[in-house]
């Protein structure tokens, strides 16, 4: 707490005025390290980055990541007793660097008022946010962002190249409920993907560890066709507002009889339309 | 349909009005479906338009069934899913009136349409009234209805007083929501109830078994590891308050909620290995469930594949010491495959082949088995051993020595059925010795338990059952053939195994014979499928005593009104034991050329098993014997319908006995004995009485509940809205009052998005939801915005999967603004960081929670595995235009799209359906979510080619049965080949 009171006052001094000889601004150099505007100075997240190397330079950003992207610092903490600072600063940044990044450091317990300000705010301002709860967090966040920064996007894409075992795995625990020893004891009776998917109800219930739901989920996910017209809205929507009157009007429901039989056939009956038995017609 | 009871009807009484809304709490097994359906038979009439909603599938048609026979038939309940119709058809049939079951999703996304006319809706019934709660889509619904609709009713109803818990006053909390006032609670204590059913008990037994001793090593070993991993759960460094759950409640699957819900503020933060001992607290609590139900060939194989799973571990689940189960790696554990084992068969010394016994373990199967196929391979056949008078049958591998220990309560169900059938012999010659008059009922005898595979299981049993031998060897015969298909298949596994590391090479000689047993097998499944083939949804199943096979349950009700006399029984009678004893001596001492022969030819006779089906009531009552599985509500009517005067309980039910008490004083004058079995000191009997306690003191609670609440006044929507209005005068330049009241704003939302809160608390904070179905994006708030929600879980799935790379690719094409909602959830920790493990929590324990630690330990600040910040940061170098919204509930998820929307355009539905769906000839139908997913998941198979392959497949059966070069037809001959080859990997050629 007292550390962060005092680094708050030194940042917002060094930002004010430069009474004292303002710290040797180095002119972005390697573009290895992670360059850090000197108003930063004390902040307890700098010790918290790891891996990459720190300087300090004269950039309009808080931290600068890589060539494009820059990264503004506010605790909330800090934008609780100062809400003005983060506008000043973002006006200032203009309309710098490609990847703009709001760095908040959730270190209050109300923050959804502020957090729901600063998303709008920075929606504005093409700034993208991310929060941390924590230094060490925002630390990590920072030193990433320079590891990564000419980085291709491989691990996040799809990716294809598995071996078989995983790969069924992945499929077969999409479905619902279904666990890896499911996966197992389903490999283990049937062999194969598709024997699985040809498998009967009665079959699966059979295996150990599957139940009715489970047996549900799984005939569902590979019987059920894809498409199911009951929810088809643009067709709705596109029809619906030439009739838009039509659909309050109550006469409908008061002559319903007929209208009724019409429209049954085009539905699936609950249960078989005719009993073969009657019990009414029962002695 | 049966008389009502005189507590029936005073609910009955007590709720009927239309002009009231009302909440029904009653104990389970007391009929809760009669009340329904007797209200809704009131109800029902073209001028009313009576909606049930909340019913899940089987419940909708059981209703509809007895609908129909208490006589309300044309058109009776209609039930609309995802399959009937479209909107269209769908607004046609509301308008007819009636009574309609609607699934929740179809009807919000009906109401938010207009496609329901609201205003004109006579009543809603809501069943399950104990899964409502502000965030239920129930609760959207009925804030819709009030809206429009204040003089319709809503009936409310539940058996399930358990689960009415959330909160200080759960009870309030699902009224408010429901915004009804009266509620009436019934107890199984409730005098009224006591009055009725107490007058005339029926007669039961009780019969309590005990385990064998290898089963009770094994439920002790299992409680033991139990305990292990719940020491464990309470060293982790999570804070769990677990003082109260000690060993027996950790027997119920409310256990588990208990400990999810205390860890569900923190789950994406609990390390993996906590998770592992959550997850394996589940697995331990169904092993010794299965233990009981499973015939023991089959609990050792579940073991098996518990082993198998455990050992084959996941190339991306990271360091394997993560995420894998303790307790697996105790002496308890070993106790539970060793014995689970040796139920089953022992490796038998009587060979020098054959391994010392102290050395047989689990690593050691392996070798044992592929001993076993050699052995099995060799044409010469085994000399036959004798051992305890059992003849050795050449199939069996000699150096196992088959044990096949049977479950106690199958002998003690035969003495029961042979009591049963001496008593009814004695009941018959009674009345006709002396003129008394025959009692009502049928000597139909009823066995019931939990599960349709005990009731295959039972029907398997009995039907292959072998007097000859000594008590508890009964089974002996089903036992061994299931040994043998057992043997198959680990062989059959053997040679999955063995033919990818052969790179592609057939093994020499394996396959054909392998697949011929394949072909046999399945055979053999169509065969038994054929003798239950009727009346599967009711999992009801026949089965015979060994002198007769009698009717299903198909056709219940319809019984007593069938003919009886008739020839044919006696044919098909001797047919079938012929049938059914031939078989299976057949089957043990063919060989295995034989074997497939024979199975093959059982296909041939399963058309004459179906006969049975043909003859179903030609038999005397007394000699039918039916099996059926707990099926909740359905039973009472099946009760009704069979009116039989024994009923065994294979397992303990509560709910059961209540039903035959109602049964009982339902039927005057009907004698009905009632044997119930339950394994002594097992978990079972203490389930069975901790879980009336448990409804017991539920009801306690509710009744004070209502004793000492303050009735929610429901406050009228319309202030507010009135306010809404001159908001939006002040906004806008516009003309007429009309004008403005449709000019609300609104938010596009996917129809798949409905399974989550947000649109419900959407539309709570003032906004138009819009539902359509996207093909980009969750939810479109501007014709720039565009929102992709990510809860949590999905947030790291769908960063595995790399499907949130494709789906902000697609949006950062067709939108200006592209946006990834985070979403925590309301009670749960607005907080990313891992809480480190164990390992770590002997040394810093004094020093939680870790973020006021100034190095940290390293444990937690090990970021060498990809993190999910570092996940987010890529993502973010990859699409600079994302931006990211952090929501720490949907409750502010609303607020921050309500300050999105302010001073923007509206979105446009049409354009935002048909955005991105340009090649898809389907836009806007709705979609299997589970189907999507499951194709997403097959190599081959892009989110960019997904829709394609959609559209021209229907469904991912019929991917599965199309050959190599239809696939490649869809797919391209790359991935198409892919896609083949995974679906089609490990079957025979």
């Amino acid at each position: 707490m007292t550390l962060l009171i005092t680094w708050s006052s030194s940042m917002s001094s060094s930002a004010s005025s430069s009474k004292r000889p303002a710290p040797p601004a180095v002119i972005p150099g390697s573009g290895n390290n992670i360059i850090v505007s000197p108003l930063q100075r004390g902040n307890p997240i700098l010790e918290c980055i790891r891996n990459v190397g720190k300087e300090f330079g004269d950039i309009v950003a808080d931290y600068q990541v890589g060539r494009t992207t820059g990264v503004l610092f506010l605790s909330l903490k800090y934008h609780r007793l100062h809400p003005e600072y983060i506008h000043t600063r973002i006006e200032k940044l203009g309309i710098r660097y490609t990847l703009r990044i709001l760095l908040i450091l959730c270190d209050i317990t109300e923050h959804k008022d502020a957090i729901r300000e600063l998303t709008k705010v920075c929606l504005t301002n093409n700034i993208t946010v991310i929060v941390t709860f924590s230094s060490e967090e925002a630390g990590h966040y920072l030193g990433i962002f320079k590891q990564y920064e000419y980085k291709p996007p491989n691990m996040i894409k799809e990716r294809v190249d598995k071996d078989y075992t995983s790969m069924l795995r992945t499929s077969l625990t999409s479905i619902s409920r279904v666990n890896k020893t499911d996966v197992q004891t389903l490999r283990n009776s049937f062999g194969s993907l598709a024997n699985i998917a040809k498998a009967q109800p009665e079959q699966l219930s059979e295996l150990p560890g599957f139940g009715q739901v489970k047996v549900r989920n799984i005939k569902n996910a590979f019987e059920k066709p894809f498409r199911n017209h009951a929810t088809n809205t643009l067709e709705f929507m596109q029809a619906g507002d030439t009739e838009d009157n039509g659909t309050g009007d109550g006469g409908g429901l008061l002559d319903g009889g007929t209208n009724l039989k019409e429209s049954d056939s085009a539905y699936r009956p609950p249960r078989d339309p005719s009993p073969v038995w009657d019990i009414e017609l029962d002695p | 349909m049966s008389t009502l009871l005189p507590f029936h009807t005073s609910i009955l009484n007590e709720i009927y009005d239309p002009a009231t809304s009302d909440l029904l709490v009653l104990a389970r097994g007391l009929g809760l479906r009669r009340i329904i359906c007797t209200l809704l038979k009131i109800y029902d009439s073209p001028q009313n338009l009576v909606l049930v909603i909340n019913a899940t599938q089987e419940e909708e048609t059981e209703i509809g069934e007895e609908l129909g026979i208490m006589g309300c038939r044309k058109p009776g309940l209609r039930v609309v899913g995802y399959e009937t119709g479209t909107s269209r058809d769908r607004q046609d049939l509301y308008k007819g009136g009636g009574l309609i079951a609607v699934t929740l999703r179809i009807l919000i996304v009906d109401m938010l349409q207009n496609i329901v006319p609201i205003d004109l809706i006579t009543g809603i019934m809501v069943m399950h009234a104990e899964k409502v709660s502000p965030l239920h889509l129930v609760s959207f619904i009925t804030r819709l209805y009030r809206e429009k609709n204040t003089s319709g009713f809503l009936k409310a109803f539940t058996d399930q007083p358990e689960h009415i818990t959330s909160g200080l006053s759960p009870m309030k909390n699902i009224m408010k929501e429901l915004q009804l006032r009266r509620v009436w609670v019934y107890p199984r204590f409730h005098q009224e109830v006591k009055d009725t059913l107490e007058r005339k008990r029926a007669d039961v037994i009780e019969l309590a078994q005990n385990l064998t001793d290898n089963m009770d090593d094994i439920h002790g070993a299992i409680i033991q590891c139990m305990t292990i991993t719940l020491s464990e759960l309470r060293r982790s460094k999570v804070e769990l308050d677990l003082d109260g759950l000690n060993l027996p409640a950790a027997y119920f699957s409310s256990f588990d909620h208990i400990v999810r819900k205390q860890l569900d503020p923190i789950w994406h933060k609990v390390g993996p290995s906590t998770k592992a001992l959550v997850r394996d607290l589940g697995v331990l609590r169904r092993l010794v469930g299965y233990l009981l139900v499973y015939d023991p060939l089959q609990f050792h194989s579940y073991c098996q594949s518990l082993v198998e799973a455990a050992t084959t571990t996941n190339p991306d689940s990271g360091p394997s010491s993560l995420g894998k189960s303790q307790w697996m790696l105790t002496d308890a554990a070993n106790i539970i495959f060793q014995a689970a084992k040796r139920r089953c068969f022992v490796d038998a010394p009587f060979d020098d082949q054959s391994k010392p016994l102290q050395e047989i373990d689990l690593d050691d199967d392996d070798e044992a088995w592929n001993a076993i196929f050699e052995l099995e391979g060799r044409p010469s056949a085994p000399p036959r051993a004798t051992k305890s008078g059992t003849k050795r049958h050449e199939w069996i591998p000699k150096d196992i020595h088959p044990v096949l220990e049977e479950l106690p309560k199958w002998s003690l169900l035969v003495e029961i059925l042979e009591e049963i059938e001496g008593e009814i012999l004695r009941m018959e010659s009674t009345i006709t010795s002396r003129p008394v008059e025959e009692p009502p009922g049928t000597n139909t005898t009823l066995v019931m338990c939990s599960s349709t595979a005990t009731c295959t299981l039972l029907n398997d049993f009995l039907s292959s059952k072998d007097d000859k031998r000594p008590k508890g060897e009964w089974g002996r015969r089903m036992m061994l053939k299931k040994l043998r298909s057992w043997l198959w298949w680990e062989k059959r596994k053997k040679t999955a195994v063995e033919a990818p590391s052969g790179a592609g090479k057939k093994p020499i000689g394996g396959p054909s014979a392998d697949d011929m047993i394949w072909r046999g097998e399945t055979g053999d499944d169509a065969l038994s499928e054929a003798l239950k083939k009727k009346d599967r949804e009711n999992a009801a199943k026949k089965a015979s005593r060994r002198r007769v096979r009698g009717g299903g349950p198909v056709g219940i009700g319809r019984a007593s009104s069938v003919p009886r006399e008739n020839p044919a029984p006696g044919v098909s009678d001797a047919l079938a034991d012929d049938f059914f004893t031939d078989e299976n001596m057949e089957l043990l001492a063919l060989d295995d050329q034989e074997l497939e022969f024979n199975l093959l030819t059982d296909i041939t006779t399963m058309e004459f098993v179906t006969e049975f089906d043909a003859h179903y009531g030609l038999l005397p009552s007394a000699e039918t014997l039916l099996i059926r599985a707990y099926s909740d509500d359905t039973d009472d009517r099946m009760l009704d319908e069979i009116k039989p005067r024994f009923i065994v309980m294979f397992e303990p039910c509560m709910e059961f006995v209540r039903r035959v008490e109602v049964y009982k004083c339902s039927n005057p004058g009907l004698p009905v004995r009632v044997y119930h079995m339950v394994y002594a000191n097992s978990c079972e009997e203490h389930k069975y009485l901790a879980g009336i306690r448990r409804e017991k003191d539920s009801f306690e609670r509710l009744i004070k509940e209502r004793g000492s609440m303050l009735l929610p006044i429901i406050e009228d929507r319309r202030a507010a809205e009135s306010d809404a209005i001159i908001k939006t005068i002040s906004s806008r330049i516009a003309g007429g009052r009309r004008e403005l009241n449709k000019a609300p704003s609104q938010v596009i939302v996917d129809m798949r998005e409905f399974r989550s809160t947000l649109p419900s608390l959407l539309h709570a904070s003032d906004l138009l939801v819009i539902p359509a179905t996207l093909t980009v994006g969750d939810y479109i708030i501007t014709p720039e915005i565009c929102v992709e929600r990510k809860s949590l879980a999905d947030l790291v799935s769908s960063f595995n999967s790399g499907r949130l790379y494709t789906q902000c690719e697609l949006m950062s094409v067709h939108y200006k603004t592209p946006v990834l909602l985070i979403e925590f959830e309301e009670d749960k920790a607005f907080s990313f960081e891992i809480i480190s493990d164990l390992k770590s929590y002997a040394k810093t324990n004094t020093r939680f929670p870790p973020k006021k630690k100034p190095t940290g330990n390293p444990a937690e600040h090990d970021y060498s595995s990809p993190t999910i910040q570092s996940k987010i940061v890529l993502l973010t170098l990859s699409f600079p235009r994302l931006r990211i919204i952090w929501s720490p509930s949907p409750y502010a998820t609303a607020d921050i799209f309500n300050d999105l929307k302010k001073d923007r355009a509206e979105p446009d539905p049409v354009k935002a359906v048909a955005t991105g769906a340009e090649e898809d000839p389907e836009a806007g139908a709705g979609v299997n979510a589970a189907a999507e997913e499951l194709l997403r998941s097959f190599p081959g198979i892009t989110a960019k080619n997904v829709k394609h392959v959609m559209s021209k497949v229907q469904n991912i059966r019929k991917l599965c049965e199309m050959d190599l070069t239809q696939v490649q037809g869809i797919l391209g001959a790359e991935p198409g080949k892919a896609c083949y080859d995974f679906l089609h990997k490990g079957e025979g050629k």
